[in-house]
C-alpha cells in the first residue's frame, strides 16, 4: 500500500532522512519509533506530499506522489504534528470545508462528518469553536479530519501528544480499531504506544532505519535483560557464582579495572523473569558464593537508541517500567 | 476551480468572522463618508458645471489623493492574513496535503481577497444613491470609475497576496505590502518632476494616481487595463513559486 524507496531529505547541509527503505502492506499498522529529531516527522511530511524529497520515491497504493500527487493525496488522511486548526471555525464548519477539499461528494458529506466525529470520540464538540478547545480536543478534531474522506491510508504524527492518560487510551483503543481496516502509520517517541497498537515497528534513529519487526520481537531486544556488574571478584569466580542461573547467562569482563574494582557485562538470552527478579537472583548468587558487589544495575541493549524513547511517560496496559533495582 | 472556491468560501468566512473585518470596514466606511461629504461642500460652493470638479463621486474616486492614502493602510489590512495566517498557525500544511494544487490554493486566496476588495466599495453605492437623489449623476463616469477600481484591485489584491505568501506572519506581510504599494504611488509623484517625457510616460502608466484620474472622469484608457491584468498575473504567478519553495523549505 505504501512503498517507500531509498528515501533521503536534506535541509540545506544537514542530512534529516538517509536512504529509508521501507513497505507497508495495506491493512497493517506500522508504529514509526525513534527520539525527538531522529526524521519521523520528516519521512511522514513526505509521505503525505507536503515535503518533496531530495531522493528516493514514495509510492502510495501504486501511485507515484510526486507525480501524481493530486491523486496520491486523495488517498491519505493526514494529521501533522502540531494539529494546526483554524481557531475561529466551529468543529463542524472545519470538518464540513475539510470534507469539502478532500472531493467528498456533497450527497455523503453530512454523513461522512458525523462518523468521523464519532470515530475520533469528537462528537460532543462538533458545535464548539476550535479556538476554545482543550489540546486533546484539538487532536481527536485533528483525527477527524484524517479520517473524514474515509482515506485507506492514515498517516498520524504524534497522535497521543500531550494527552492524559485517559485520552491516550481512547486514542489507542480507535487506531486499534482501525486494523485491517486501514493501513495506518503512525510516529511517537514512546515505545509502549507503538507496541499498544502497531502490528509493526520501525525503529528510527538519525534518519537512518536502525531495525524493523513485530513488537514482542522488538521488546525482547529492546528489554532483553542484560546488567552492569562492578566486584573485586575474577571472571571465573563470576562466572561460577552465576551458574544455575535461569537464560545461561554470558558474563563479558569489559576489562575496565576501576583500582581493585572490574566491571562485567552480564547478558540473558530470552528469559521468562523480570529484570527485577533477574537482578535479585544475581544478588542472591553472588552473595551465596561469598563475592564482593560494589554495584549491579539494569542496561538495555538497545541502549543508545532506547534511552530517549523509554524515559519518564506513562507507562500502561502491561508495559513493565525497566527500573534499575537498588541493591549494592 | 472547485478547489478555489472552497478555499476561497472559507478565508471568507474567516476574514468576516474576525475582528479585524469589521475594525477596518468601519474605519474606511467612516473615512469614505467624510470625504464624500467634504466634496459635497465644495461642489456645492462651486459654479454650476458638469466637470469632473463638479462631480463628488469623481472627486471620491481618485480625482483627489484622499482616494489613494488611505488605500495604502486599508490594503495591507485586508490582505495580510490571506497565506500568512496559514503559515503562521502551520494550517498551510493541511492544506497543501489536501488534494489540491499550489494554483488552486492560490487562486482561493485570490478570489477572497477579491471580494473583500469589492466589500470595501460596496458602501460606496450609496454615494451613488445620494447624488442621483439630490444631483446629476453621469452614469458613464461612474461606470469608468468602478471599472478602474476594479482594475486597480485586482493588482493591489494580487500584490498583497504575494507579499502574504512571501511573509510568515501576517504583521510582516502587512508591511511588506506597505511598502509595495507605497513606492508605487510615489512613483506617481515623479510626473511633477523635471523629468524626461519618455520617462513621464512610464511613470504615468505605472501610477495609480494618473490611472484612477482617468477612469473617474470617464477615460477608458485600455493600456491601464493591460497593465492592471499584467501586474495581477505577476503577483499570483510569484505567490505560486513561493508557496512551491515554502514547501522545500519550511
Amino acid at each position: 500500500m505504501i512503498e517507500v524507496e531509498h528515501l533521503s531529505k536534506y535541509y540545506g547541509e544537514r542530512l534529516a532522512v538517509s536512504d529509508l527503505h521501507f513497505q507497508v502492506q495495506a491493512g497493517e499498522i506500522i508504529g514509526f519509533l525513534g527520539p525527538n529529531g531522529a526524521g519521523k516527522s520528516t519521512t511522514l511530511r513526505m509521505i503525505a506530499g507536503f515535503l518533496p524529497p531530495s531522493a528516493g520515491r514514495i509510492r502510495i497504493d501504486g501511485i507515484d506522489i510526486l507525480e501524481h500527487p493530486a491523486e496520491a493525496k486523495r488517498r491519505i488522511g493526514y494529521m501533522p504534528e502540531a494539529v494546526p486548526l483554524y481557531p475561529e471555525m466551529r468543529v463542524r464548519e472545519y470538518l464540513r470545508f475539510r470534507a469539502e477539499l478532500k472531493g467528498v461528494p456533497r450527497s455523503k458529506i453530512a454523513s461522512r462528518i458525523e462518523e468521523s466525529l464519532h470515530m475520533a470520540g469528537a462528537a460532543e464538540v462538533a458545535n464548539r469553536i476550535i479556538g476554545q478547545l482543550s489540546k486533546g480536543t484539538r487532536q481527536r478534531v485533528g483525527l477527524a479530519d484524517a479520517l473524514v474522506a474515509d482515506p485507506p491510508v492514515l498517516i498520524l504524527d504524534e497522535p497521543t501528544a500531550g494527552l492524559d492518560p485517559n485520552q491516550i487510551r481512547e486514542v489507542r483503543r480507535v487506531i486499534r480499531s482501525l486494523y485491517g481496516k486501514k493501513t495506518v502509520i503512525l510516529s511517537t517517541h514512546i515505545l509502549p504506544e507503538v507496541e499498544a497498537s502497531s502490528t509493526r515497528i520501525l525503529i528510527i534513529h538519525r534518519g537512518r532505519l536502525v531495525c524493523e519487526g513485530p513488537p514482542d520481537r522488538i521488546r525482547s531486544m529492546a528489554l532483553r535483560p542484560a546488567f552492569l556488574l562492578l566486584s573485586r571478584a575474577s571472571h571465573s569466580q563470576i562466572l561460577s557464582a552465576l551458574e544455575g542461573l535461569p537464560g545461561l547467562p554470558k558474563v563479558h569482563a569489559r576489562g575496565e579495572r576501576e583500582g581493585e574494582l572490574c566491571r562485567y557485562e552480564i547478558e540473558f538470552e530470552e528469559s521468562k523473569h523480570s529484570p527485577e527478579e533477574l537482578g535479585e537472583l544475581i544478588f542472591k548468587h553472588i552473595a551465596k558464593a561469598g563475592l564482593s558487589l560494589s554495584e549491579l544495575r539494569i542496561r538495555t541493549s538497545l541502549e543508545d537508541v532506547f534511552s530517549a524513547l523509554t524515559t519518564s511517560e506513562p507507562v500502561e496496559e502491561g508495559g513493565k517500567s525497566p527500573l534499575p533495582p537498588s541493591q549494592a | 476551480m472547485k478547489a478555489a472556491w472552497i478555499i476561497a468560501k472559507r478565508e471568507i468566512l474567516s476574514f468576516f468572522l474576525s475582528p479585524l473585518a469589521y475594525v477596518v470596514l468601519t474605519a474606511w466606511t467612516l473615512w469614505q463618508g467624510a470625504t464624500y461629504a467634504i466634496f459635497c461642500y465644495y461642489v456645492a460652493g462651486s459654479p454650476v458645471g458638469s466637470g469632473v470638479e463638479n462631480d463628488p463621486l469623481a472627486m471620491l474616486f481618485g480625482q483627489t489623493t484622499l482616494f489613494y492614502i488611505p488605500l495604502l493602510v486599508f490594503v495591507p489590512l485586508i490582505t495580510m492574513r490571506l497565506l500568512a495566517e496559514e503559515t503562521r498557525q502551520g494550517t498551510l500544511e493541511t492544506l497543501l496535503t489536501a488534494p489540491v494544487t499550489s494554483v488552486q490554493v492560490v487562486m482561493g486566496k485570490y478570489l477572497a481577497a477579491l471580494v473583500f476588495w469589492l466589500s470595501l466599495w460596496v458602501p460606496t453605492l450609496m454615494y451613488v444613491w445620494l447624488t442621483s437623489r439630490f444631483g446629476d449623476l453621469d452614469a458613464g463616469r461612474l461606470l469608468a470609475s468602478y471599472l478602474g477600481i476594479l482594475g486597480v484591485g485586482a493588482y493591489y489584491m494580487s500584490l498583497g497576496l504575494l507579499m502574504s505568501a512571501l511573509a510568515r506572519a501576517p504583521m510582516s506581510a502587512a508591511i511588506l505590502t506597505f511598502l509595495a504599494l507605497a513606492s508605487l504611488f510615489a512613483l506617481g509623484i515623479v510626473q511633477f518632476l523635471p523629468v524626461s517625457e519618455a520617462a513621464l510616460e512610464v511613470v504615468r502608466y505605472v501610477s495609480v494616481w494618473q490611472h484612477m484620474q482617468n477612469f473617474s472622469s470617464g477615460v477608458v484608457d485600455s493600456r491601464y487595463l493591460v497593465y492592471d491584468l499584467s501586474l495581477s498575473v505577476f503577483g499570483l504567478f510569484g505567490a505560486v513559486q513561493v508557496l512551491e519553495a515554502r514547501r522545500t523549505h519550511p
